[in-house]
């Protein structure tokens, strides 16, 4: 007998002596009894507690021993009940037994005998515990694996990269919703051959692994353009995937969408080649004329030596320019500018930066005025910047201007922001052109500004500054009467280089 | 130059000092040079001028300016006879590389010949001499 738990037993008798005999007996074996002396008592103990065995009389005056043990089982289906009877019959035996009594046990009888069927009862007793405490450690790790499986689906369902596994035949294993969309599929069948229907580039990826007899954990990567006209391009990986013995159980694909970044790539390389471009004509001109005064055989008056020379001397000194504009640029871009924050009275900015463009206005004979609200309040800005933007405002207000003309500036204040206007009699913008105003390299060609040089990165530049502070610029242009920048600039500087 | 006459060339270009340049290289080998400096000023001298030729630069105003000109100049009753040869650096900085030598590029490039910059005067006058012998014979 198993000491770490006694059994629990149940004596339902009318017999007070068969009782408390059982009783004494089954207490003295280790055995924990209780008794009840008619079959109600009978239902009422064993439908409360739930005991191992139960020993019960067939005929009660009260009420039929099977009836009390098919409440008993109703309750606790687990507990083995034994029915004692003296009319002991075949009968009796087999109803006992269809209505779920464990055995029969004839009255009267010895002690071995009892003894005997309790063994055996409660040996089905045990089974049958220790069968339900397996079935419900299973049903338990069943619903943890159902846990864990549509954790891991609904995990493989958020994530933004496509993921599409192939066993080793090429068929679909399992894939997500981000697959889908970027394959273009309305669906895919699981267990299907998928290679035919991927992209050549996907496919190739795939069959590197199915293909090779060796299986080395190492990944393959290509961009693929999965849209025309870079609509979308990823960049697929792919894996194999190993059987727990190393052999090459399938292939899993991940699809990262990199058009975002494909588009950037292309700006910056459309930007280079533009920057080449425009550092390449001013190169080339000079060559040129060098090599026109190395040609022995072209004839060169002094006068057209001196024009070229002059010539290339003004070109390099425009290369120069655009070299500086495109550092001054690409140090914005890096911010590696450790602005200066100080207060900055706008006026006393503008007018010497006027003061440096005098031959110039004197040239053309400008009219220029400023106007400046009283008690302006002070910009929080880097100098230098602040002058870099107005000085490239203002130069441009001089070269795109008439002769005869005005350049009127006008400073006020207007809540959190200082507004400085920069009005010309120039020669304006058609507004196609206005439209590429701020576009790096961009200079409006036409017959009034082909005899103006320009880098076509001023503006730009000036832009640039602007967004710095986080203020903001409105144009107004007419064609051929003349354009006005209007350039709002924040009292305070807020550095926003974080965000 | 095989005829007493000198052949009269159109050079257009937006870039003053390559204008420069090409006329005087154009000169030394023997031609009469007009040159304009925008496409507007190309076809007003070409339609005042009737030159045997025309070298138009590709990017001026706008980036097809050279093909847009040279298409007008070979549509015209008098231009279409003439050899019209347009000069870019397109190929450096976009990869591009055009061309008109087969007849499908013909087509849409109404052009007798692109070259790529920078051209060797003696590359260009050999071209030139090939279209008017080309004419004479």
């Amino acid at each position: 007998m198993d000491n770490s738990h006694c059994p629990k037993i149940l004596i339902v008798d009318d017999e007070k002596g068969l009782r408390i005999g059982t009783k004494r007996l089954l207490e003295g074996e280790g055995y924990v009894v209780e008794t009840a002396e008619n079959g109600y008592d009978g239902i009422k103990l064993g439908t409360t507690t739930e005991f191992d065995l139960a020993i019960i009389d067939l005929k009660m005056p009260d009420i039929d021993g099977i009836q009390v043990m098919k409440e008993i089982l109703k309750v606790y289906p687990d507990s083995v009940c034994l029915i004692a009877t003296g009319y002991a019959s075949y009968e009796t035996a087999i109803e006992a037994i269809k209505f779920g009594a464990f055995s029969y046990i004839p009255k009267p009888f010895t002690p071995e005998e009892l003894f005997q069927k309790l063994t055996q009862g409660y040996s089905r007793r045990e089974l049958i515990i220790e069968k339900k405490k397996w079935k419900q450690e299973r049903e338990e790790r069943l619903l943890e694996v159902a846990f864990e499986k549509s954790r891991l689906n609904t995990i493989i369902n958020s994530i933004t990269d496509g993921l599409l596994v192939v066993n080793k035949n090429g068929e679909a294993v399992l894939y997500n919703p981000s697959a889908l969309k970027s394959l273009g599929f309305d669906q895919i069948k699981i267990e299907e051959y998928i290679l035919d229907k991927l992209h050549p580039q996907i496919a190739d990826l795939i069959n590197k692994f199915l293909s090779s007899e060796t299986c080395e954990q190492k990944s393959f990567s290509s961009q693929v353009e999965l849209k025309a006209n870079r609509e979308l391009i990823v960049e697929a990986t792919s894996s194999p995937v190993l059987n727990p013995d190393g052999t090459l159980a399938g292939v899993v694909v991940v699809l990262q969408d990199i058009t975002e970044l494909k588009k950037i790539e292309f700006l910056k390389s459309q930007f280079v080649s533009m920057v080449s471009h425009e550092l390449k004509a001013p190169i080339a001109a000079v060559y040129g004329y060098l090599k026109l005064f190395s040609d022995t055989s072209i004839p060169l008056t002094e006068e057209q030596k001196m024009n070229y020379l002059n010539r290339s001397q003004i070109r390099l000194d425009g290369l120069l320019k655009m070299v500086n504009d495109l550092l001054d640029i690409s140090r914005m871009e890096l911010k590696t500018v450790n602005k200066e924050i100080k207060d900055v009275d706008l006026p006393s900015i503008i007018r010497p930066i006027i003061e440096l463009f005098q031959i110039d206005i004197k040239k053309k004979n400008i009219s220029v005025t400023i106007e400046a609200s009283e008690k302006l309040p002070h910009l929080k800005a880097d100098q230098d910047e602040v002058s870099r933007l107005f000085t490239n405002l203002i130069s441009n207000s001089i070269k795109y201007n008439k002769t005869d003309g005005s350049i009127a500036v006008n400073i006020t204040a207007s809540g959190n922001y200082l507004i400085t206007e920069i009005k010309d009699t120039g020669i304006g913008m058609k507004p196609a052109e206005r439209a590429k105003l701020f576009q790096e390299f961009f200079r409006a060609k036409n017959d009034k500004t082909k005899d103006i040089s320009g880098t076509g990165l001023g503006l730009s530049i000036v832009k640039r500054i602007v967004d710095s502070y986080s203020g903001k610029m409105e144009v107004e242009s007419e064609f051929n009467i003349g354009t006005s920048f209007k350039i709002f600039l924040p009292l305070r500087y807020e550095n926003n280089n974080n965000v | 130059m095989q005829s007493d006459v000198k052949k009269k060339i159109l050079l257009v270009d937006d870039d003053i000092d390559l204008l420069e340049q090409n006329k005087i290289l154009l000169e030394s080998k023997g031609y009469h040079v007009i040159t304009a400096d925008s496409s507007k000023q190309g076809w007003e001298l070409f339609e005042s001028e009737k030159p045997d030729a025309a070298i138009i630069d590709l990017i001026m105003e706008e980036h097809d300016s050279g093909f847009v000109l040279s298409y007008k100049i070979k549509k015209d009753n008098y231009g279409k006879n003439i050899p019209v040869i347009v000069l870019t650096s397109a190929a450096y900085f976009t990869g591009f590389k055009f061309s008109a030598s087969t007849r499908e590029e013909k087509e849409w490039i109404r052009c007798d010949e692109i070259i790529n910059k920078p051209v060797e005067a003696d590359e260009l006058v050999k071209k030139l001499e090939s279209y008017f012998a080309l004419k004479n014979s």
